[in-house]
This record gives structure tokens, sequence and C-alpha cells, in this order.
């Protein structure tokens, strides 16, 4: 799995670091790196790019997974000199990433604020680099065992729990010109194929949100 | 108190005396002000059972279709089928605007999806759904028949009839064939279906769906005018105007260019020989408990079809 991120319009990023002048950069070596938004070579261009609007580049690290605290507290510790001379972190990651960094910071150095310099875009199947898709939303309550290993609540742009809709034309989903699969076919022909058609004819419930419909958290020791 | 197997309106009325029913459709637009369609309202009201009134179609922002639904039956004396979307209300504010419309005195309701907001004019509203168009209908089915609502008492519950859509035209048609059992299962009361031209492929789905035991009511656009078949031909994904047709309603537009009033006739006559033998048709093989005609903006030619039923009868 990857986290897919695509990159920020540069201008974006100016106007994030408005006021600042010294930058550190932290560029993620896992999703991102894959993603080609940050890694060593993004980081690289980034800190070009940045040097050449006149901004001072601190420090550049590219830890291994942004994203988990062990890992950034680790690798804080030695850019701690560095960080004392920043006015502000470019993180090159996810979203992830950010609220690593700050909680990770929050005791030392909650004055350095966390900016990012790319967006998240979802989490991502992998056809090959620069081919992603979303297929799972994450939702908190899998379905898969009943449709045939098809998300209908990341295939269907409604994410409808009984479809197909009426904006289903040939197979074809009404969102975006009817160029992509609707979800709800895609379920029907998979559960046809393995004779399970049964699965398709029941009544599904609405999604319950009353769990997933807030900050969600795993905790079990 | 729990209420089953009561009639709530003329419609209910009709369907549980299995008389064929005619109904019309009302397309309120981006305004406030409904004389408009109170006028199209008035001009059907003596040919059909009830009328639907639509609830921002195409994801384009109209006036609210629980307001105008109430305005229109109270200033046409018209009953009206209130269409109700899952695109932009939670299920809570469903929940909620069901109550709402029993205490509006309307009594029928049309379970449907809606079209993406993504197709309309405010393109970066949030989609909703979080009900899909069976799930609506379970839900009307529980406040009215239990009274009841995620188990809680409903003081004075809701009484509405609730239809679903169907799409004849839909392929893989068996994927939406099955999909009606499903609001079989949640409870549709009627069925009004998408527009159909190809009576093939009308015979087949309505042959799949037969064994669901849900009333029908074929939907079908009679044109006004050329402009009207050939716009609909273009823009209604999914639907086709047969070339015929579409060549004769040239062929009236050119014939009678200068006399409006011939023309007119014409458009109606044409569209009064095109419907006669597929309504026949559907109606030998008992496919059919009513018509949805959806020719908004086209009120005269109700007598036609009026005399259409009464001919295939």
């Amino acid at each position: 799995m990857t986290v897919i991120t695509t990159k920020k319009p540069f201008e974006e990023v100016l106007s994030a670091l408005k006021n600042t002048k010294k930058i550190a950069i932290v560029s993620c070596g896992s999703c991102a790196a894959m993603c080609q938004t940050g890694g060593t070579e993004g980081a690289k261009e980034m800190a070009e790019k940045l040097e050449a609007e006149g901004f001072e580049i601190t420090t550049v690290i590219v830890p291994e997974e942004v994203c988990d605290n062990r890992v950034m507290k680790k690798d804080f510790r030695q850019i701690e000199e560095d960080l004392k001379n920043t006015d502000a972190i470019l993180t090159l990651s996810c979203g992830l990433g950010v609220a690593s960094i700050t909680e990770v910071l929050a005791n030392k150095h909650p004055d350095i604020p966390v900016f990012i310099g790319t967006n998240t875009e979802f989490m991502g199947m992998t056809e090959r680099i620069g081919r992603f898709y979303m297929r799972c939303r994450g939702c908190g309550d899998c379905l898969l065992n009943e449709t045939g290993g098809i998300c209908p609540i990341t295939t269907c742009a409604k994410s409808l729990m009984n479809g197909p809709c009426g904006g289903m034309v040939d197979g074809k989903c009404e969102v975006g010109n009817y160029e992509k699969d609707c979800g709800w076919v895609l379920i029907y022909r998979r559960l046809k194929e393995l004779g399970r058609l049964d699965l398709y004819t029941k009544l599904r419930d609405p999604v319950d949100w009353s769990e997933s419909g807030h900050q969600r958290e795993v905790v079990w020791r | 108190m729990a209420d089953t197997n009561h009639v709530y309106s003329k419609l209910g009325e009709k369907l549980a005396k299995g008389e064929f029913i005619l109904t019309g459709e009302l397309e309120p637009e981006k305004t406030c002000d409904l004389s408009h369609t109170i006028g199209e309202a008035k001009e059907m009201a003596p040919y059909v059972v009830a009328a639907n009134v639509t609830d921002s179609p195409l994801g384009i922002v109209t006036i609210n279709s629980m307001a105008a639904t109430h305005i229109i039956q109270k200033e046409a004396n018209l009953e009206c089928i209130w269409q109700l979307t899952v695109r932009d209300v939670n299920k809570l504010g469903i929940a909620g605007m069901i109550m709402g419309a029993q205490a509006l005195g309307i009594h029928n309701v049309l379970s449907l999806t809606g079209d993406h907001p993504y197709l309309g004019d405010m393109r970066e509203s949030k989609p909703v759904f979080d009900l899909d168009s069976a799930t609506l209908v379970k839900l009307v089915r529980e406040m009215v028949d239990t009274g009841k609502i995620n188990g809680h008492e409903i003081e004075a519950p809701p009484k509405l009839h609730v239809g679903a859509a169907a799409n004849p035209n839909a392929e893989p048609m068996e994927a939406e064939a099955l999909k009606i059992g499903r609001k079989a299962q949640a409870g549709a009361e009627f069925i009004q279906t998408q527009v159909v031209y190809d009576l093939d492929k009308t015979i087949e789905f309505l042959t799949a769906i037969k064994k669901y035991k849900i009333p029908v009511l074929l939907g079908i656009f009679p044109m006004k005018s050329y402009a009207i078949a050939k716009g609909f031909d273009t823009f209604v994904p999914g639907v086709s105007v047969p070339k015929d047709i579409l060549g004769k309603w040239k062929g009236i537009k050119t014939e009678y260019k200068t006399d409006k009033k011939m023309q007119k006739e014409a458009y109606d006559q044409a569209n009064f020989e095109f419907f006669k033998p597929f309504i026949t048709e559907l109606r030998k093989k008992k496919l059919l408990d009513g018509i949805h005609c959806m020719a908004v903006h086209y009120p005269r030619i109700f007598p036609k079809l009026v005399e259409v039923i009464k001919s295939t009868n």
C-alpha cells in the first residue's frame, strides 16, 4: 500500500512559506519517494527551487517513514542543532508526515511551523510507477467478502450500498463523462463469474457512521 | 401507532384497486415563484391521478421539491408524488423531511438516488448519498408501517406511499433487474420507469421484474416538437429516440412550418400513433399498471394519452 501524493503547485508552497527564510526539508523515503514527490530526488529539486527564490536551506533529511513517530524522534535528534536555526519545516510526504512531525516536535520546538509541499490523494494500489489507483477508502467496515473483492464505497462515485444507480449507462458511470466503469456493474460481473449473484441481490443497510464518522484510532496496547 | 395496509392517497387507492394509472411530471425551476408550474399542474389535473415533482434533476439546483410539492398540491388541487433524492441530505435530515412531508399533506414519495452534484451547476457541493434509493424506501416503510424510526416511537407517524425507479434501458439489464428485487425487499409500493422507446427491450425488462409483483408505471416522453425530440435524443444518456421517429418529427416541422396550429396537432397525433401500439402491446402482455408521462411543459398531450389508455384497455 502506498499513500499517493502529488506535488502542490510551487506558488502555493511559496505562499505558505511567506515570511520565513530558513527552511528545513523533511522528505519521506517511503510512499512519497515512490510517488516522486519526496525522497532524495524530491528533496533536492525542492531545495534548488527554494534557494533560487532566496531561501536558505538549513538541512535536508530523508527519513525512512515520516509518518512513524519513532523514526522521526530518532532522526530529529541528529538535526537538533539545525532546527535551532530554522524558521519552518517543509515536509515532502503525505499529510500523516506533517501530523507526525508536529506531534514529535511539540515539546522541544513548538514555535516551528510545519508546512507541506504535496497533496495527499488517496491510499493507492500501484500498477506501476506513475499509475496509482484508489481501490479502498479505509472505511473501517470491509464489505469485500460480499462484493466479489470490489469495493462499492470506492468504485461507486456515490459510494452506494445498493447500486447501480440510474446514472449507469452501458456499464459506465455518469461522473466523469461515462469514461470510468460503474463499480456496481463490476461487482455484478465479478459475482456472476463466481456464481454468487445471491450476494448481489442482498439488500444492504446504509453505512453505519457512528464509529467511522469522526476521528478514528486503533489502540490495542 | 403502527399503520399497515392502508391507503393514504388517491394514488394509493388506485394501486390498491389495481386500476390503470396515469401520472404526469412537473419540473419546478430555479425560481421561488411557482405560478408557471401551477398553471401546468392545473392543465393536467383533470387527466392524471397525480404528478411527480422533481428534485433538482441533473443536479441543477431548483426550488426544494418538498416545498414545491406542498404549494402545487394546495394551489392546483392536484395530488403530487414528491421526488426525493438521497444526493444532498443525510439519513437524519431525510427522516425529518419525511415527517415534515406528512405535516404538509404530502402522501406519495418517489425514492431516487439523484444525479451526482458533479453533473450539475453546483459541482463543488458535497455528495451525500448516506442512503441509497433502496434504503430510503426501507426507511419510509419503517416509519410508516411501524410508526418508529431507529426503534424510537414517532408520536404522529407519517402516512406516505413510497415508490422507486427502474431503468429498462440499462445495460447490463440483469444488473438493473436484480436491483429492482432489492427495492422490492425494501418495500417499494410502485415503480416508475425511465423513459422508454424500445419495445422489445421494455418487454424483456418488465418480464424480468414481474416476479417482484410491484405495480409498474411506464415512463414515456411524448415529444412536443422536433427540437425537443432531438434534444432528448442528444442529451439524455442511455435513452435514444428511434431514428424513424426523429425523421417523422422533422417532417412535421418542415411540412407545417407556417401553420403552428396544424403543426401542434400533427405532433400530438404523431405521439398518439407512436404510443398507442406500444402501450397496447405491453398491456396485452399484462406488463403495465400505468403510464408515467414525463413530458414536462407539454400538458396539452394528456387528453390524447387518456384516449390512448382508453383505446388500449
